[in-house]
């Protein structure tokens, strides 16, 4: 990577014209409408994409997540140095943006749908774990994608009552005729879909709960500093946030509701993908093409072989010992033949300390023989 | 609240220099050759489908242990922890003390894996390591050292097959499953265990890396790459950084079977501490266990706090039981200078007094 090239020199004037826009936002508390940590993580990813591939992917995965990281630290910089730029103190500038965080974060309560996605300033970090399960989940559950596709399932059913519930009359209708099974599977499906949703939901908006918690338990906080303790810089309020933010999530993850909601939405992600996989064998097995059912029957069976073959393996050693020993011929591989005390015990009934004692016996005169 | 020093202008200043590091370090960082992991000579001595077994090459000019020390990493994460970097290597310093080390690596499960159990890793592929190495040093007993979930299995080894292990170091193992502290533990109680195996077949490393940094989500998530800024531009510290990076996203799937019956018995159902444990068709019940213990804990373990620890002295059958207390976390144990200092020799000294 040459340091005197063309877009070294490009995001060097962007950076000039950044700290002049801030420079000129701080003079006049104008910060001309445009967000200035969007056009700083703008320029900044311009920039990155043109070494994109000349690193180790794991290196360029690092910088995008500092980059993500700048973004959240500028919008931060930035709320609060335009309030104070507009005249106000320190103190209240951080209140104010404070305040306007809540206010943003208390329109999602109980807004149908909500999984932190829509949340857009620096409180985005509180819903880093659900952004981070939503992922997951895409990449684990295939089907999952492509079923929030269809009609009526992406626009959230949730907390609407049943009189707009799109899906509710599909998934009562009992299966009739020829294809009353496969229907059934199909209604089943969507049923746990919409469970894994409902729990999903339920588990957002506990999290945006504790997230709104937190801006109150920071600003107490802040009221409890005093000359001493107080941040001295950008980097402590946000050290400051963190830790104050930790510490609200640990409680309430610790805590009975976040056990209970964890758990279920866990367990009705994994039901419904049980089910999909149930159905998706049955396809298979339509197709006459091995499924996940019978592969898994000839894994087990081939463990168990295997564990069989050892313990055969085993006990031939024991015997090829035992003949070496009655023919008067040291034998070949003692230690590897040594069966574990608890079993020797087992085998002769014996208390197992004394079975352990006399095995070591018989392992030191092995050897040494 | 009326001291807040900051103006615009120094904001201003403060975001200047964090976007001026950031700068310098993009060319480290996109200049860093592929990470290496592990840095200690070795070489494979025994391979059994994913497991391959090592040994280190020994230091020179030391007077060393004749007592081979395996070490049982967790099937979670990657065993290169413990070798991580030249000047932050346990396995170094092991060797270094005077001990003769190997290390069972378990490879990254995949379906193939799936109906492997706790019996299949404990009595079947930790005992026929134990056995290559009693063997290649015609020695009847060997030192075990168990790292987090392996010094969980090393517990359940050493119980099973007391006359095979002279000596058993843990390090960072959960014992007592349920403290009140225990996140991870609290996380999974209502978890149907069934369910996920049965929907997932193995679990995915993802899960766990999802799981592992949401106990400290803004710290592992956030801070850590906002404080990576100021140190990016020292092409030394990037690389320490992506190490670490490397590491923590590196984890491999845990075998379906086992993970059941680990959650289950261990996390669910407290059964080091309850009784009632069941490796294959034996009973693991600690007081049993008579070898001698040396217990090593972490005062700021997250992921296995020192309580869950601590519990092993009064559920061990051992006269000879020892504990040492890290002031560090479940991974600065490994990583730390203190670390190097401090844990490792006090290993080898435990180790070369007891032969």
């Amino acid at each position: 990577m040459s340091e005197n090239n063309p877009w070294t020199e490009q995001w060097f004037k962007a950076q000039q014209q950044f700290v002049d826009a801030w420079t000129d936002m701080a003079r006049s508390g104008n910060a001309g409408g445009a967000s200035q940590a969007d056009l700083w993580a703008k320029n900044f990813d311009a920039w990155r994409r043109s070494f994109e591939g000349r690193g180790q992917p794991d290196a360029e995965v690092a910088l995008r997540k500092c980059m993500d990281m700048g973004r959240e630290y500028f919008a931060m910089a930035e709320q609060v140095g335009k309030l104070m730029s507009q005249g106000s103190n320190p103190v209240d500038a951080i209140n104010q943006w404070l305040e306007q965080m809540k206010q943003a974060l208390g329109q999602f309560t109980g807004m149908p749908g909500f999984n932190g996605a829509a949340v857009n300033d620096f409180m985005k970090q509180w819903f880093s774990p659900s952004a981070n399960w939503q992922d997951m989940v895409s990449q684990l559950t295939p089907m999952n994608q492509a079923m929030w596709q269809m009609p009526g399932m992406n626009t959230s059913v949730f907390n609407l009552g049943e009189a707009i519930d799109p899906l509710g009359k599909i998934l009562e209708a009992p299966g009739v005729g020829y294809f009353r099974e496969p229907q059934e599977k199909q209604q089943r499906g969507l049923q746990l879909a919409l469970e894994y949703q409902e729990a999903n939901y339920r588990f957002n908006q506990a999290f945006l709960r504790v997230a709104l918690e937190s801006i109150q338990g920071f600003q107490q906080r802040l009221l409890g500093l005093d000359s001493d303790t107080m941040p001295q810089s950008l980097r402590e309020l946000y050290d400051l946030w963190v830790e104050v933010s930790e510490t609200h999530y640990a409680e309430f993850a610790m805590g009975e509701e976040y056990q209970g909601l964890y758990g279920d939405m866990v367990n009705k992600l994994m039901t419904m993908r049980k089910h999909y996989s149930e159905m998706t064998d049955d396809f298979l097995r339509a197709l006459n093409l091995p499924n996940t059912r019978e592969i898994d029957t000839m894994q087990e069976r081939l463990q168990q072989l295997r564990r069989d073959n050892f313990a055969l393996k085993r006990e031939i050693s024991e015997i090829k010992a035992t003949l070496a020993q009655l023919v008067g011929k040291p034998a070949a591989k003692p230690a590897a033949t040594a069966k574990p005390a608890a079993k020797a015990a087992a085998a002769k009934k014996a208390p197992a300390k004394k079975a352990a004692v006399k095995k070591s016996k018989v392992t030191r005169a092995k050897a040494g023989a | 609240m009326e001291n807040i020093p900051f103006r615009s202008d120094r904001v201003v200043d403060e975001l200047v220099q964090f976007n001026q590091n950031l700068s310098k370090g993009v060319k480290n960082l996109l200049d860093a050759d592929e990470i290496s992991a592990g840095v200690t000579p070795r070489e494979e001595v025994y391979s059994e489908d994913k497991l391959k077994l090592y040994r280190y090459q020994p230091s020179t000019g030391v007077v060393q242990n004749k007592i081979p020390t395996l070490i049982i990493y967790a099937l979670v994460n990657r065993p290169y922890m413990t070798d991580i970097q030249e000047n932050r290597s346990t396995i170094k310093g092991l060797l270094d003390t005077g001990q003769d080390v190997y290390l069972i690596d378990w490879g990254y499960p995949d379906r193939a894996d799936k109906y492997l159990t706790l019996d299949d890793y404990i009595n079947g592929y930790i005992d026929r390591c134990v056995d290559v190495m009693r063997e290649r040093h015609g020695v009847d007993k060997i030192n075990i050292l168990g790292i987090c979930q392996g010094g969980v299995f090393s517990l359940c080894y050493t119980t099973l097959h007391q006359d095979k292990v002279k000596n058993l170091v843990t390090m960072v193992t959960p014992v007592d499953c349920k403290t009140p502290d225990n996140m991870l533990s609290h996380w999974v109680q209502q978890m149907d265990i069934d369910a996920i195996v049965d929907a997932m077949g193995n679990l995915p490393g993802e899960m766990l890396n999802w799981t592992f940094l949401n106990l400290k989500p803004f710290q592992l998530m956030g801070q850590k790459y906002v404080s990576m800024v100021d140190i990016i531009s020292d092409e030394k510290n990037v690389k320490n950084f992506m190490r670490m990076e490397k590491w923590i996203f590196d984890s491999p799937d845990q075998a379906g079977e086992a993970f059941r019956q680990f959650i289950k018995d261990f996390y669910q159902q407290n059964k080091l501490v309850e009784g009632g444990l069941r490796i294959g068709d034996q009973e693991v019940s600690l007081k049993n266990l008579k070898t001698p213990v040396l217990n090593i804990f972490a005062e700021q373990d997250h992921l296995v706090p020192p309580d869950a620890s601590r519990a092993l002295k009064k559920l061990v059958g051992s006269k000879d039981y020892t504990e040492l207390s890290f002031p560090g976390g479940h991974i600065g144990i490994y990583v730390s200078g203190t670390a190097q200092k401090t844990v490792t020799p006090a290993i080898s000294d435990w180790l070369n007094a007891r032969g």
